[in-house]
């Protein structure tokens, strides 16, 4: 009965919000560059919470939370990131959208072909590009898991829960594109913000009288949990600042963030978004006290058990109800951004190697091969679900050090003289390859600096030594795509 | 439109103090709203970037 009610209420606002999002496409016909790009004439306001929607995921909901609880202090450079990402983002996301609207890019790989002139390098950046977002739909998914499983109080079988869940994102993501995701992101925003508030105020007060109230008890049973360690520990302080640089640079080169920037109406939209977004990551510090809550009320849970948190404790303490309220904003944050995410997937492959190579030859085919590479991907998130236990933040680490690999080549693509394709290429390949042997070994840190800047640094090194070798810098008015 | 001075310097400094100054505040006291200071410190700069930033966006617009 407890958990008819709890997951009643999710099915009741997984329906609702896919109907938003239906609602809000109902007139406009899907050519690609309506599928992908939203037409290009996505206003301040829907493009914040498209931006916001895409940032604010299960990760923020649980993987925060899982890290304040299963970490500690090393979670704040969750908080870090962000204002960085938007601080960068003000000077590069306006001329990336510039060149965007000039040159009519509809992918991230779009950038790379045309400032590069290689439609090659674009085919690269396209596949990196895909099987990054593997993991942060495996994310998702994860997230999607122990909601569901949560909230049907152990009754029902998991992965029959993901299978429906996911299949629900797939079709929803099918039918309605990135105006589609962009309205459900109206109803997720409203709802994590309720579902945060309650999380980070509402259950600390409960149990501890204030949140200051929750940190003091943390700090009874660990004197350290709230502070960072020192520059060689695992998690460090070497650690969270390696890791904030990294992620930060790396913010902005996932396809689907990339996809956001050409969305905009406007350069002007792009900069006051940038200027404000980091008022919503305060939300994060609320997460936090969710987490440092359930640590004291629910101590005991290991590894990716963390994520868990304070889910657990509003199942333990709270009526199905609010479970079930708690429990819907939490699966929306895993449902929208993954459908943005594949769609994101599925629109970089179907354009930077379908098209480009002339698989597909016609728009209809190209949205046609989108929609299907929409569901390879959710398939393939699934099976890495399936394989891959790992925590939520574990996962996301995964992606940003693969994804912030093209940083370089944003950065210097926007400039008057640009490098060859092979450098940029090849620093990519390069990281790549050190990622690859670092992960082999199980490394993820190195003396305390995250092994993804270690790799970020091979990159720009051989990007630098292989575009000195070749000394042919690309000038502005090259050929493009071919 | 080129990025002015004033815009660099407002971006500089949220993005350091968030970055590179997080070790020397890296304190459990003085505590501020019950927090650790590294965690006050970090979230005050977090809501201090958009008044940066504002600073900037002014004086891109001119």
């Amino acid at each position: 009965m407890n958990a008819a009610i709890a997951l009643g209420i999710v099915a009741l606002v997984v329906v609702a919000t896919i109907a938003l999002g239906l609602f809000g496409v109902r007139k406009v016909a899907m050519d690609p560059q309506e599928f992908i790009v939203g037409g290009r004439r996505i206003g301040a306001l829907l493009l914040w919470l498209l931006l916001a929607g895409e940032i604010y995921t299960t990760f923020t909901f649980l993987g925060a939370a899982g890290w304040a609880y299963g970490k500690g202090a090393p979670a704040y450079y969750i908080l870090c990131y962000g204002a960085c990402a938007y601080i960068l983002s003000f000077f590069v996301a306006p001329v990336v959208h510039r060149l965007a609207r000039e040159r009519g890019y509809l992918t991230g790989p779009d950038f790379f072909a045309d400032r590069y002139g290689s439609r090659a390098l674009g085919a690269l950046v396209a596949l990196l590009g895909f099987l990054m977002l593997v993991p942060y739909v495996t994310l998702q998914l994860t997230g999607l898991q122990i909601l569901l499983h949560i909230a049907g109080y152990s009754v029902i079988d998991p992965v029959v829960a993901v299978a429906i869940g996911f299949f629900l994102v797939a079709l929803f993501t099918f039918a309605a594109g990135l105006r589609g995701a962009a309205w459900a992101s109206v109803a997720k925003d409203g709802l994590v913000l309720l579902g945060v508030l309650f999380a980070g105020l509402v259950l600390p007060t409960h149990f501890f009288g204030s949140p200051a109230g929750a940190l003091d008890a943390v700090l009874r049973d660990h004197p350290n949990w709230l502070t960072i360690a020192g520059p060689g520990a695992p998690n460090g302080i070497t650690w969270v600042v390696t890791t904030t640089i990294l992620t930060g640079c790396g913010f902005y080169m996932w396809p689907q963030s990339m996809a956001a920037v050409y969305s905009a109406r406007d350069e002007d939209t792009l900069r006051r978004n940038a200027v404000f977004l980091p008022l919503y990551q305060v939300m994060l510090l609320l997460v936090f006290f969710a987490g440092f809550t359930a640590l004291e009320v629910m101590p005991g849970l290991q590894g990716s058990a963390a994520d868990q948190s304070f889910m657990l404790v509003v199942q333990k303490y709270y009526s199905p109800s609010v479970l079930g309220f708690v429990a819907s904003a939490g699966t929306l944050a895993a449902l929208v951004p993954a459908a943005a995410q594949l769609l994101a997937a599925a629109s970089i492959v179907g354009k930077n190697v379908f098209a480009d190579y002339g698989i597909t030859r016609s728009a209809a085919a190209q949205t046609r091969t989108t929609r299907i590479l929409v569901l390879v991907v959710a398939l393939l998130a699934f099976a890495f679900w399936a394989l891959a236990k790992t925590t939520l933040v574990g996962l996301l680490l995964i992606g940003y050090n693969g994804i912030t690999q093209l940083f370089p080549g944003v950065i210097l693509g926007l400039a008057a003289r640009r490098p060859p394709a092979l450098a940029v290429g090849a620093g990519i390949i390069a990281g790549l390859v050190t990622l690859t042997a670092f992960a082999a070994r199980g490394v993820s840190q190195l003396a305390g600096v995250n092994t993804g800047l270690v790799a970020l640094a091979i990159n720009a090194a051989v990007l630098g030594i292989a575009s000195a070798l070749a000394r042919t810098p690309v000038r502005e008015g090259a050929p493009a795509g071919s | 439109m080129r990025p002015t001075s004033t815009a660099i310097v407002c971006a500089v400094i949220p993005a350091l103090a968030l970055t590179l100054a997080v070790p020397l505040v890296n304190r459990l006291e003085p505590r501020v709203l019950g927090m650790p200071f590294v965690l006050a410190w970090i979230v005050a700069w977090v809501l201090l970037t958009p008044a940066f930033m504002w600073v900037a966006y002014r004086s891109v617009r001119g």
